[in-house]
């Protein structure tokens, strides 16, 4: 869709859209800004101005995980500091400050309303927890508590190197290694900590975790479902009391390889990353092996599924996987897992993306993707009816 | 809207930005300068889906250099080799994903954003820089490239096709600041019109501005910081408490001549801008955000496009803003930007040029790798600290 197309688009979503957005995306070939239709698939297009900027000189680190309230408030956490160049990037963390004015990594969990207005911020060590010597993904459960995986330092990523890293993250000394999950108010109030650091047992020890990558919270059992990625298994846990319920392993010939996300439907199937096997796993909520998936086979280096989330219609039609080492959000149909569209690609301006690792949907179908590595951003797609 | 009604109106306001654009540099009716926090500058909108998408899956690495030619044309250099391999994946050998390439060095866009062409590379006959600084578009179309890597002491001209014409110093024989055949490092280059003089911000080896002949690239001239002769001695780490330093400190980042013969000299890790006459001559300074330590303050400079070039506008990469300073004073009247990745804010913003109708592009250097383009939107009542400049809401 070029400029005139654009105008009509802003003047139509007036209102509704702060500036109003250029239609990109969704195609399995050709996944640039622009116009691009298959046929039975949703078009998407970015909204450039979301979020507000943020207060304070603040500026995002790696994004690790996003996820959205019952009244569509995103919420999101970041690395932070430990993912920022204080010579190039947050200067006004050091001591003396190196700038003048500019800029200070922002606090580690943050939480935007529908309009992008930050209305929320905490995060960091605290009283009777663990603070996650690196957060891994989110899940905001449906009484608004806010639980964060503790992943631990992710291996270094295959490739970096070169100049590449001239501006990029400091190398920071390793902490004991993250085993476990926290669970917080809405305001930031600590409730839980199930596991501890550097107390992940063999691979038999029931119920303790090691660099867990994500976590979702299934309402209806009251249970929180863990992506065990260091013991290479799904792990369920009583969401109040913190008791260990179950565990399960890939029930293939294979263990898992790298566990990233896991995210339940309406339907009760609990969806599993193994972002460097490129596939995506689907399970009963007691792990019985539903169906499987590659996606992106292709794809090598870090892998192509990094998160899964599910379109907000009643049906939860389709499965966005966001796909960090290809720079796009790959479209299933969620029965099959056949791949019907893509959202985005390489680059650094609006609708393009870099180390894309977190996905979530509103209740509107608005799709929200975090960029972790040096992507460092929050973007809002917005959805045609077919996608909702 | 019918296409019909949308071309009229499209030539309706065309014709109205026309009239309005041969006022807009003079500001509104107002006797002050400045009302309360408000102060009269030029404003700028960010447009944030400019440019347009790059084909072939091409990724731009750090954008260290951006020009405009004489038809508007917005010409840039990056660097493709600090595209990690991750980032490169569809480079690699076998490909780790289908996404992305790097592009070549050079970029030529037009008004609209479309990429017209891209070139660049080593080749035949000339010196490529080991890692490139700096682009310029003179008078007669000539693409001039410099280069920052530990043995680029070479400037590089190419036509607009990227045909090599010529390369003045070699490779690896910088003699320091005083060397008169050889550069160390080159920033920016800028060259004069008038007297088809090209001016080297001479950059992160050497402390000085070099003068050379446009056409022949015989040098001319060169001097330091406040006109002195140059002294490659190591100063140390920039101190805002210390007097102030009587050489520049690399790097020597810009060096750009206005319609009055004022050559505006960026002394990035000083933190301040120096005047000089075009003979080297001393003229004035002004220190920008005095306590900034490491890479600076001061990263660029482009004039306002209304024939006195009242304006300034320099680039702070450290503090992420571009400040509008009053060129006659060097007040600083304004600023905008803020750090991070979204459109109008700016992650180490290295580079700025104006093009004729006013607009500011810029481009940033380390994990920022974007070209951003700000609309002049004229002279009007803005704060003192506008932040992030998005477009306002209809």
């Amino acid at each position: 869709m070029g400029r005139q197309a654009f105008e009509r688009v802003r003047i139509s979503w007036a209102g509704a859209v702060a500036l109003g957005a250029l239609v990109m995306i969704v195609s399995s070939s050709a996944p640039l800004r622009g116009v691009a239709q298959v046929p039975g698939a949703q078009a998407a297009s970015v909204d450039p101005l979301w979020p507000q900027p943020l207060p304070n000189h603040w500026i995002l680190g790696s994004v690790t995980g996003v996820d959205i309230d019952s009244r569509d408030h995103v919420w999101v956490v970041h690395q932070g500091a430990a993912s920022l160049n204080r010579r190039t990037e947050n200067a006004l963390d050091t001591d003396p400050p190196g700038s003048e004015y500019c800029c200070a990594s922002a606090p580690q969990v943050l939480e935007f309303d529908a309009d992008g207005q930050l209305v929320g911020h905490w995060g960091g060590a605290g009283e009777g927890f663990d603070w996650p010597a690196n957060p891994g993904g989110m899940a905001v459960d449906d009484e608004g508590n806010v639980w964060i995986a503790a992943a631990g330092l992710p291996p270094a990523p295959a490739g970096r190197g070169g100049r590449g890293g001239r501006g990029g993250a400091a190398q920071t000394t390793a902490p004991p290694v993250d085993g476990h999950i926290l669970k917080f108010s809405a305001d930031g109030t600590f409730l839980m900590q199930i596991g501890h650091p550097g107390e992940a047992g063999g691979p038999d020890a029931l119920g303790a975790l090691l660099r867990p990558a994500a976590v979702d919270v299934d309402t209806r059992t009251n249970e929180v479902f863990v992506a065990d990625t260091g013991h290479q298994r799904v792990a369920v846990f009583d969401a109040t009391t913190g008791a260990y319920k179950r565990q399960w392993g890939n029930a293939g010939t294979t263990p898992f390889q790298t566990l990233s996300c896991i995210t339940l439907s309406r339907s009760g199937e609990v969806f599993v990353c193994d972002q460097e096997a490129n596939t995506v796993f689907v399970f009963k909520t007691d792990g019985t092996p539903v169906r499987e998936a590659i996606v992106s086979p292709g794809t090598r280096g870090a892998g192509s599924v990094w998160d899964i989330a599910l379109s907000a219609d009643s049906d939860q039609k389709f499965a966005y996987v966001a796909n960090g080492q290809e720079q796009t959000v790959h479209v299933l149909e969620r029965a099959t897992l056949s791949e019907v569209g893509r959202i985005g690609s390489g680059g650094r301006w609006p609708g393009y993306f870099f180390g894309v690792g977190s996905v979530a949907v509103n209740s509107m179908g608005q799709v929200i993707t975090g960029e972790a590595l040096q992507g460092k951003r929050v973007q809002r797609f917005l959805v045609n009816q077919a996608g909702r | 809207m019918s296409r019909r009604t949308i071309l009229l109106a499209a030539v309706f306001l065309g014709g109205l930005a026309l009239l309005l654009t041969a006022d807009r540099w003079s500001g509104q009716a107002l006797s002050d300068t400045q009302t309360g926090d408000m102060v009269e500058a030029p404003r700028f909108e960010v447009d944030p889906m400019f440019p347009k998408p790059l084909p072939n899956g091409w990724l731009m690495g750090m954008a260290i250099g951006i020009a405009v030619d004489a038809e508007d044309h917005i010409w840039i250099v990056h660097r493709p080799d600090t595209l990690s391999d991750a980032e490169a994946a569809a480079d690699q050998n076998p490909p780790t994903a289908a996404c992305c390439h790097r592009a070549p060095p050079v970029l030529q866009f037009d008004q609209e954003g479309n990429l017209l062409s891209a070139w660049g590379g080593p080749g035949e006959g000339y010196e490529w820089p080991q890692s490139n600084h700096g682009i310029f578009v003179d008078h007669k179309g000539i693409v001039w490239i410099g280069g920052n890597g530990a043995q680029d002491a070479q400037v590089l001209k190419f036509t607009q096709d990227g045909t090599f014409v010529a390369q003045y110093g070699r490779s690896g024989q910088s003699g320091g600041s005083n060397d008169t055949e050889n550069f160390g490092r080159v920033a920016k280059i800028f060259v004069d019109p008038q007297a088809n003089e090209a001016y080297l911000a001479d950059g992160y080896g050497n402390k000085r501005v070099a003068v050379l002949d446009a056409d022949t690239g015989a040098f001319k001239r060169y001097w330091g910081a406040y006109g002195n002769k140059p002294d490659d001695t190591n100063p140390g780490p920039y101190d805002p408490d210390a007097p102030p330093a009587q050489q520049f400190r690399t790097p020597v980042h810009c060096s750009d001549l206005s319609v009055d013969g004022l050559l505006y000299v960026c002394d990035r890790p000083n933190n301040r801008l120096q005047v000089f006459l075009s003979d080297g001559t001393f003229v004035k300074e002004q220190v920008i955000a005095k306590r900034t330590l490491g890479d600076g303050a001061v990263w660029d400079v482009a004039f306002s496009r209304d024939p006195e070039q009242k304006y300034l506008y320099v680039a702070d990469g450290k503090n992420e803003r571009v400040y509008i300073m009053l060129r006659d004073t060097l007040e600083i009247l304004s600023s905008f930007g803020d750090g991070g990745r979204q459109p109008g804010q700016f992650f180490a913003v290295h580079s700025i040029v104006t093009d004729t109708m006013g607009n500011l592009f810029t481009t940033e250097t380390y994990e920022g790798r974007r070209l951003q383009k700000f609309v002049f939107k004229g002279v009007t009542q803005v704060p003192r600290d506008q932040g992030v400049v998005w477009p306002l809401k209809k």
